[in-house]
């Protein structure tokens, strides 16, 4: 990695024109649109991610053995949800030898597994993968935690 | 006021009063709640509820407030202790003072990644692991991720984050291009090594149960986050005309906590996290 390059996508390192009165617009903006959503549409659903459409015309259920381990995956409704907190498992169901592997979303569409919280991968298996990868000889909890 | 120092300017007998309080706090069962808070507080930027511990405005405030809470549970053991923080831009070897016998113990075994040295070793009887992703008992480190080596963030990146004067912007969470707060955390839409920066790289290096949703079963999470929250300090001092914390009001249908909103679990404002100067300092 060479020293001092910016990561990519994030655009030029060093001091950023950005003026109050930008951020102030960000804000207005961001608070307009809130305010128009009717606070019902916001209940009573799971969040739903601009890319879902896009996801579920390409992305299908999976089942393959992977480096010896047997991954499904399931789109789902939150079976695995942690209610406690309202999470919804990025709403795909997948296990790893019939244990289940928590997935998350991120707002770029792409998925973190509790194996893995710093990697994101861009659909389930690509994600439950990489948690194998990372798994080695371990099996998961029976519970997710 | 006490002082946070840096971890190594520890003297032997600091180190030993600090693992003492620390193996004290988890035989009581209490450490293994910290890691559960951790844990629940996880949430993803993608999926629906409220964010306050990462890809969030509040990824600072947060832990500057969990390692409060870790560290009154480690002073009501031995008063004399606190948390020392790991400048990851200097100490940067894996057989750095830090992962000595008589501090956190050393890198995990080629073989399964098990810690065997140190008193967080499962051989010492000291440290199961009780709330960890995998059946596991035993802590895990995969220093460098050596089947596709990864470096610890230089001072160059790190000074890449600090440069920002910015604390963080819109849409506030993980894809946030501006702000301080993200690039220290360190998402990017960067691929390759180059998609980890600063915190999240420091886990990523690690590796091993500081990966994962149990990361905080791993006591050196406390000192990459000491370090953190120094950064932000830093961050604050340097830029005393940007606001040291944003959003300051109502935005992001209730997804993120604004300055003056309490923050969950313990109902703090990100306000009142801002100066710690009556709590604790760093040396």
């Amino acid at each position: 990695m060479e020293a001092g390059n910016p990561p990519v996508g994030l655009g030029p390192a060093g001091r950023r024109l950005v003026t109050r009165r930008t951020v102030v617009r960000r804000l207005i903006g961001v608070a307009l649109a809130a305010a128009v959503v009717p606070a019902a549409a916001l209940v009573g659903r799971a969040f739903r991610h601009p890319q879902d459409d896009l996801k579920d015309a390409v992305g299908g259920d999976f089942e393959e053995t992977y480096r010896g381990r047997h991954i499904r995956g399931a789109r789902g409704q939150g079976s695995m949800m942690r209610a406690h907190i309202g999470q919804r498992s990025g709403r795909w169901d997948v296990t790893v030898d019939g244990r289940p592997l928590h997935l998350m979303r991120r707002a770029d569409g792409s998925y973190l597994s509790m194996v893995d919280h710093y990697q994101s991968y861009p659909t389930p298996l690509a994600a439950a993968r990489g948690a194998v990868d990372e798994l080695g000889d371990q099996m998961l909890r029976r519970h997710a935690l | 006021m006490y002082t946070r120092q840096n971890q190594s300017s520890l003297t032997a007998a600091q180190k030993k009063r600090f693992v003492s309080a620390l193996l004290a706090v988890k035989r009581k069962g209490q450490y293994d709640e910290f890691v559960r808070m951790h844990v629940a507080f996880y949430v993803g930027d993608g999926d629906g509820g409220q964010r306050v511990a990462h890809m969030a405005p509040t990824f600072l405030p947060w832990h500057r407030q969990f390692l409060l809470e870790f560290e009154g549970a480690l002073q009501r053991v031995d008063p004399g202790v606190s948390v020392p923080y790991w400048d990851w831009t200097v100490d940067r070897s894996p057989t750095s003072s830090l992962w000595g016998e008589g501090f956190l113990g050393g890198n995990g075994r080629r073989s399964d990644r098990r810690v065997m040295t140190g008193p967080f070793a499962y051989g010492s009887g000291h440290w199961p692991i009780k709330e960890g992703v995998t059946e596991g008992e035993f802590l895990t480190r995969d220093f460098g991720r050596p089947h596709d080596p990864i470096e610890l963030p230089t001072k160059d990146e790190l000074a890449w984050a600090m440069r920002d004067s910015l604390y963080d912007s819109a849409p506030w969470n993980s894809t946030s291009s501006h702000g301080f707060r993200n690039k220290l955390e360190g998402w990017t839409s960067g691929v390759g090594n180059s998609k980890f920066r600063n915190h999240n790289q420091v886990h990523r290096w690690v590796g091993g149960h500081m990966l994962g949703a149990g990361s905080v079963n791993d006591p050196v999470f406390w000192f990459n986050h000491a370090f953190v929250d120094l950064l932000w300090s830093r961050w604050h001092r340097k830029y005393p005309d940007s606001a040291p914390y944003l959003p300051a009001g109502g935005t992001a249908a209730g997804r993120v906590v604004t300055l003056d909103e309490p923050m969950p679990p313990w109902k703090v404002k990100p306000s009142s996290m801002i100066e710690h100067g009556h709590l604790y300092r760093y040396a």
